[in-house]
């Protein structure tokens, strides 16, 4: 199994808001505090190159404490001069809340490029919240998606120019220099959180699926989905189309990594995605079809849920290495998934580093038997 | 009395209207959260006029129609709908978001019009002015938002929380956001067409509008078409014609009335 290190950067911060996104104003954005948390958190992406992990994950997200990566491809820049060997996976760019998608190309095929195709290209639609960030028509939000990625991956493998003409973006020349260095094009990852849509739409093009902050039990229905669709589709799923981001923290006891996780894992849930109920669903953000599934089956709101509910349900694996190693064995030997992004956190930049340090020494080892595969290979694209 | 509720089709999209009443042909046009419902308004201008309240596409009773992306194509489709009903003229009195879609069809089609009511009309860019953003506000926000009297938003309760009026909710939402989310509640291209608007045009304004204050968004309207007058309701907010319906109504009556030379 690959592990990928997965950074959210957040702005850790308590605060009586009603909500961590859109609205919590930037007047609580310390400057200072932020130049120190960047460099930190750039520091530990680096540090998970040294010590093993097989790829280093940003991603994008708008207005909130959760996550302070409005552009993951300025993050995914800064690492490319400072690693040498490990995928650098933007996980990903919202390609509807950009008016000019086309510029996403140009930035994963220069970072490509430069870090001598090592990117790995992450799609997503951009979380609810966001279109009350940018602006962009909620229900407009799926139509861009599959559009801007068409343009996107016409103007990797077409040779240019030719003309785009599309329903929301248009261009009468594409012809991005320069094209990407991997063949025919970057990795492409869906993360998503299981929408039958957007299972359909990634295994069709054996792009990988990457289930985030998702109970288990959930992650194997997905899975399932997921394979069976590519059955469908005439082939049979690598185990590296099967990826999981969940945090994990480890620790010289249970009872250690309990006490961090309890306090710094649930952070992310209960403070960091607390949000004023209508960012949640802006109108058309999803089907018909996906709200009558939710209505029937509501998940609990991240920010109502317990650590109890968390730990039962597989939202975060904890404990000593060997705990940690034996949950993660259900996602190795039971989901078969064949990549673990993960975010640990210590508390503080150094406590952090010192569990990074335990992980990659006292767990990784255990799962490395595919050390000599190439986890991108025929993956992707 | 009792309205009828009908379904027709309108060039190919299915639409319920609901119609009572006797007299002149009364189109109504309804804002958000408004759809499908016959209030007490209505059951006052059917006392003066064939008053036929259709739901949007997307609203109310009426399925989500795919093709409605901007505000333009709602007002051809109740050109459409004239031809449909045969209505050669007919009073027309749209509200809030259903006055944009009134003011729209006025600007191309004023010779079907024998006169205009717009009740606290959104649809325009306002100097000055940006509408707060409603697509981001919980319930009660709205409620304070929009009602001076806060119990005059219970004539827009839903009728249950069950998922299918849950469901509907979301489908009005979305019809909404399709033409409305950005620019938000205005087309950019409607105000300077304004003053093609030739039907007697009366505008509505309740006092305390905090969507659309009356300074400046009401003032704005009643400059930009030609001859408008202008009235204010002392006890309202966004929705007058909920929150003083027989006042309104009356104004409507007294309006058209004198419109059509009666």
């Amino acid at each position: 199994m690959k592990f990928y290190y997965f950074h959210l950067m957040p702005y850790v911060m308590d605060h009586d808001e009603p909500s961590s996104w859109v609205t919590l104003s930037n007047r609580f954005y310390d400057p200072a505090r932020g130049r120190i948390l960047y460099n930190q958190y750039l520091d530990q992406l680096e540090f998970a190159e040294a010590l093993g992990w097989d790829g280093l994950c940003v991603n994008e997200h708008h207005q909130n404490c959760y996550g302070t990566m409005p552009s993951p491809n300025v993050m995914a820049a800064m690492l490319v001069r400072r690693t040498s060997r490990a995928k650098i996976a933007i996980l990903g760019n919202g390609l509807p809340l950009r008016e000019n998608p086309l510029r996403i190309a140009e930035e994963i095929a220069m970072l490509d490029v430069a870090s001598g195709g090592r990117v790995i290209s992450g799609f997503v639609r951009g979380i609810s919240a966001e279109y009350f960030s940018t602006g962009v028509n909620p229900t407009h939000s799926r139509d861009r998606f599959y559009e801007a990625a068409e343009l996107i991956l016409r103007a990797w493998t077409e040779p240019g120019p030719f003309a785009f003409d599309g329903k929301f973006y248009r261009y009468p020349y594409v012809n991005p220099w320069p094209r990407p260095l991997q063949q025919p094009h970057p990795p492409v990852w869906c993360p998503s959180q299981g929408s039958s849509e957007t299972v359909e739409w990634a295994s069709q093009r054996r792009f990988p699926y990457l289930m985030v902050f998702t109970p288990i039990k959930r992650i194997a229905h997905i899975y399932g989905e997921y394979r069976e669709a590519c059955q469908r589709h005439g082939y049979t799923a690598s185990r590296y189309q099967l990826t999981v981001n969940v945090p994990i923290v480890v620790a010289t006891s249970d009872a250690k990594a309990e006490e961090i996780a309890r306090k710094h894992v649930m952070w992310v849930f209960n403070t960091g995605l607390r949000m004023h109920p209508p960012f949640w669903r802006p109108p058309g953000y999803m089907t018909e079809a996906s709200l009558r599934r939710i209505l029937q089956n509501p998940p609990p709101l991240p920010s109502d849920l317990t650590f109890e509910q968390a730990d039962r349900e597989g939202y975060v694996v904890h404990g000593n290495p060997a705990t940690v190693r034996d949950k993660l064995k259900v996602f190795s030997d039971e989901l078969r998934a064949g990549i673990v992004c993960s975010g640990l956190n210590g508390g503080s930049h150094e406590a952090t580093l010192e569990m990074m340090q335990l992980f990659a020494e006292e767990v990784m080892p255990a799962f490395r038997d595919d050390a000599s595969v190439d986890e991108t290979a025929g993956v992707g694209r | 009395m009792a309205a009828t509720r009908r379904e027709l089709s309108v060039r190919g999209t299915p639409i319920h209207l609901w119609q009572d009443g006797a007299g002149p042909p009364l189109l109504f046009l309804h804002g958000p959260g408004a759809g499908g419902r016959w209030l007490e308004f209505q059951e006052r201008l059917a006392e003066d006029f064939t008053t036929m309240v259709p739901s949007h596409p997307g609203h109310g009773g009426s399925p989500a129609a795919e093709w409605i992306e901007h505000s333009s194509d709602l007002a051809f489709h109740y050109y459409d709908l004239l031809d449909e009903l045969n209505l050669a003229r007919v009073h027309l009195v749209g509200a809030s978001f259903g006055g944009w879609i009134a003011a729209e069809l006025a600007t191309m089609a004023s010779h079907r019009l024998a006169s205009l009511t717009l009740i606290d009309p959104v649809g325009i860019k306002v100097d000055g002015w940006i509408y707060p953003f409603l697509f981001g506000m919980d319930l009660p926000e709205v409620v304070a938002t929009v009602f001076h009297n806060p119990m005059a938003a219970l004539a827009l309760t839903p009728p249950d929380q069950s998922p299918e009026t849950l469901a509907m909710q979301y489908r009005q939402g979305t019809a909404l956001a399709r033409v409305a989310w950005n620019p938000y509640l205005y087309s950019p291209l409607l105000r300077r067409r304004l003053a093609r608007i030739s039907t007697p045009t009366l505008v509505c304004w309740g006092a305390h509008d905090r969507l659309a204050p009356l300074d400046p968004c009401g003032q704005t309207w009643a400059k930009e078409i030609t001859g408008a007058r202008l009235t204010v309701f002392a006890d309202s907010g966004h929705l007058p014609h909920l929150e003083e319906p027989e006042a309104v109504a009356r104004a409507v009556a007294d309006f058209a009335g004198k419109a059509s030379g009666a």
